[in-house]
């Protein structure tokens, strides 16, 4: 090769790594903020969900609910950081009102019951999505709606790994159960949709 | 005595020494050519990395497995992609064979077999060792896995085998042992390897899943190195042969088992052959029309006629000189770059061994050089197993060149183009050729020989561009 051509193949595949790895950073960002987002959603349907409760049974907490379910819907709208964080806190102010109403709430109100869906969570390799089912308060079937399918392989480890969730869920009747391993984007995806489906059953 | 014995120094016009190295008209041209070919080449690996990069990949180095799956799957894009270019190195493209011949083009070729086989080996360890990782099996287990969990693996397997066998059958030493043919049939073994591959890459990873938008940019790389191979490597030789419909039209006795075949056609200028150009033949007789022989002209094509002249070597090619008038002969070719269109000096030396003459005697025929500027030197074990010297010696005489012969054996274990007296009494190439540095050098002969002229000559201090070599043997 001649000098010249050393010299421009370098730099064109140094533009073009260059292209590439800018394009992977993008998105790398917008998977996190994604993630951010999610969370940020989920937090803010808790706190939605909290403050409704909260104002049906104390009158006092109404009050405060009302506040948070106004920064609660700022959250719904904008991903940042910053206000997702503002939300959590509602969340948490919320959640506080709303434990003192459960407390009350406990002794009458029946346990929920029926099929709830999660939200579509999306991963690096496919979006994952599960159904759980509530009697009487005992989480007694999580169904996969979604698996993560991008590629063969990711096929069979969202395959082998459902299962596996599905029976540590059932016995820990939350999504607080171990990763598994080999599976830690199912896992991740997979427990992240179960929990928005308990939290919107109230569970 | 058996260094130089005839010199035919000839030509009505004087010497002129031309000194200033004129850049060649076809050097600027030629070389931007070959530039781009290669900024191509080295741009594909680029952009392979660059996809893996662009999908995140970046990110997915946190774990062992993490690393060592990413790792294989850049090896294993980078070693497909090496694979790809070997495949276009060999579908004798015309840009490439104007841009560093036919021999030159295979020589990377050859030399990118082994780093692709460690990539694709590398692609195959490190995938294996990263997903048993992530799965906290053992390597084994894991191939099991691969095999029964999933899809297109055993085919995946299945061209890895195969490839591990088209490199090594091609090793030297192992090919050595093999007939031509025999190697050869192996060889397009490479062929189905890469094919059988291909399912694995697109259902497998996450890179070239359905929708992504590289999935699209390999398939396209396949389908664009498939049609190449099919356009120039089938299609363009049959309708050339069957457009010109050579047959042997005589045959000339040129030395015991030497003969010249001259070939007669159709509008044979229209095939844009030149001087030093060689063709992979078939002869279509019995007991040859099974084996396809690349021979170089040895008379400048004329447009009504192809000359060639052939030593018969052990093998069908031994039948050749029986070879019946009429016979029909279908051609893959003109190919190589041991042409005018390599020219970068002014002057000209042209060097020949054994039959390695045929190309040398075209090329003095229509070379362009002032008259007493172009040296010919033929070498040969003894006076009597030259060839074509009768010819060699009329055009030296018509164009004005000066023709030496230099005979003898080489020395054994001494790793000399020249014979034993000469290598002993320090004779080099620019000792025989006046101005050697001003000059381009065409070398015909078989390999270890050729490597041994072309290190005399870049041992003169002769740069790389200004040497040109065709070594004979496959």
């Amino acid at each position: 090769m001649r000098a010249r051509a050393v010299a421009l193949a370098t730099l064109a595949s140094v533009s073009i790594v260059g292209i590439g790895w800018q394009l992977g950073t993008q998105a790398i960002d917008a998977s996190q903020n994604l993630t951010a987002a999610t969370g940020g959603s989920a937090a803010s349907t808790a706190a939605t969900e909290a403050a409704a409760q909260a104002a049906a049974t104390a009158k006092a907490a109404a009050e405060s609910a009302a506040a948070a379910q106004t920064q609660a819907d700022t959250a719904n709208t904008a991903a940042s950081a910053k206000v997702a964080a503002d939300a959590a806190a509602a969340a948490t102010a919320a959640a506080d009102a709303a434990s003192a109403a459960n407390a009350a709430a406990v002794a009458t109100a029946s346990s929920p019951s029926g099929t709830f869906t999660g939200s579509v969570v999306q991963t690096q390799f496919g979006n994952m999505q599960v159904s759980v089912t509530i009697a009487n308060g005992a989480i007694t079937e999580v169904t996969p709606l979604q698996l993560t399918n991008r590629g063969g392989r990711s096929v069979a480890i969202s395959n082998q790994a459902a299962p596996i969730l599905r029976s540590e869920v059932l016995a820990a009747q939350s999504a607080s159960v171990q990763n598994v391993s080999g599976a830690t984007y199912t896992t991740d995806g997979y427990l992240r949709s179960l929990q928005s489906a308990l939290d919107t059953a109230g569970f | 005595m058996s260094l130089d014995t005839r010199t035919t120094r000839s030509g009505p016009v004087p010497t002129p020494r031309t000194r200033a190295a004129l850049p060649h008209p076809a050097y600027g041209k030629r070389m931007r050519l070959a530039d781009s070919l290669q900024i191509l080449c080295v741009a594909s690996v680029a952009i392979v990395i660059a996809i893996f990069l662009a999908d995140g990949g970046a990110a997915r180095f946190g774990t062992p497995a993490d690393a060592f799956t990413s790792l294989g799957i850049v090896a294993g894009l980078v070693g497909t992609d090496l694979l790809l270019v070997m495949l276009v190195l060999a579908a004798r493209l015309p840009p490439i064979d104007r841009a560093f011949g036919h021999d030159q083009a295979m020589a990377v070729h050859q030399s990118l077999g082994k780093p692709a086989l460690y990539l694709i080996l590398g692609h195959a360890v490190l995938l294996i060792t990263g997903y048993a990782l992530a799965e906290n099996v053992n390597v084994f287990v894991e191939v099991w896995n691969m095999f029964t969990s999933l899809p297109d693996m055993p085919l995946a397997f299945l061209g890895l085998a195969l490839m591990i066998g088209v490199v090594v059958t091609s090793l030297l030493v192992v090919r050595r042992k093999f007939r031509y043919e025999a190697w050869h049939a192996v060889h397009l073994l490479a062929y189905l390897s890469v094919l059988v591959a291909i399912p694995h890459q697109l259902s497998v990873g996450g890179l070239l899943s359905e929708g992504a938008i590289a999935r699209y940019y390999w398939l396209a790389l396949y389908a664009a190195v498939a049609a190449a191979i099919v356009v120039f490597r089938f299609v363009l030789p049959v309708v050339r042969s069957l457009r010109h419909q050579l047959r042997v039209d005589s045959i000339e006795q040129v030395a015991p088992g030497v003969v010249s075949i001259s070939l007669v056609g159709r509008r044979l200028d229209l095939l844009g052959a030149s001087s030093g150009q060689f063709f992979i033949w078939r002869f279509w007789s019995a007991g040859l029309w099974w084996q396809a022989h690349p021979f170089s002209l040895s008379a400048a094509p004329n447009g009504r006629s192809l000359r060639i002249t052939v030593r018969g070597l052990g093998d069908a090619s031994a039948e050749l000189p029986r070879v019946p008038r009429g016979t029909r002969v279908s051609f893959e070719g003109p190919y190589g770059l041991f042409t005018e269109s390599a020219r970068t000096s002014p002057r000209v030396v042209l060097i020949a061994a054994g039959i390695g003459v045929a190309p040398i005697r075209s090329l003095l025929e229509t070379v362009s050089f002032a008259p007493g500027t172009a040296t010919v030197l033929l070498r040969s074990h003894s006076l009597g197993d030259t060839y074509l010297v009768d010819e060699l010696t009329d055009l030296c005489w018509v164009r004005g060149a000066e023709l030496r012969i230099i005979a003898g054996e080489r020395p054994t274990g001494v790793n000399t183009w020249l014979p034993a007296d000469a290598s002993r009494a320090g004779i080099t190439l620019s000792k025989i050729v006046p101005d050697l540095l001003y000059s381009d050098i065409y070398i015909c002969g078989p390999r270890p020989w050729t490597d041994a002229v072309v290190r005399d000559a870049r041992a003169g201090g002769v740069p790389k561009k200004q040497i040109h070599y065709e070594r004979f043997d496959w």
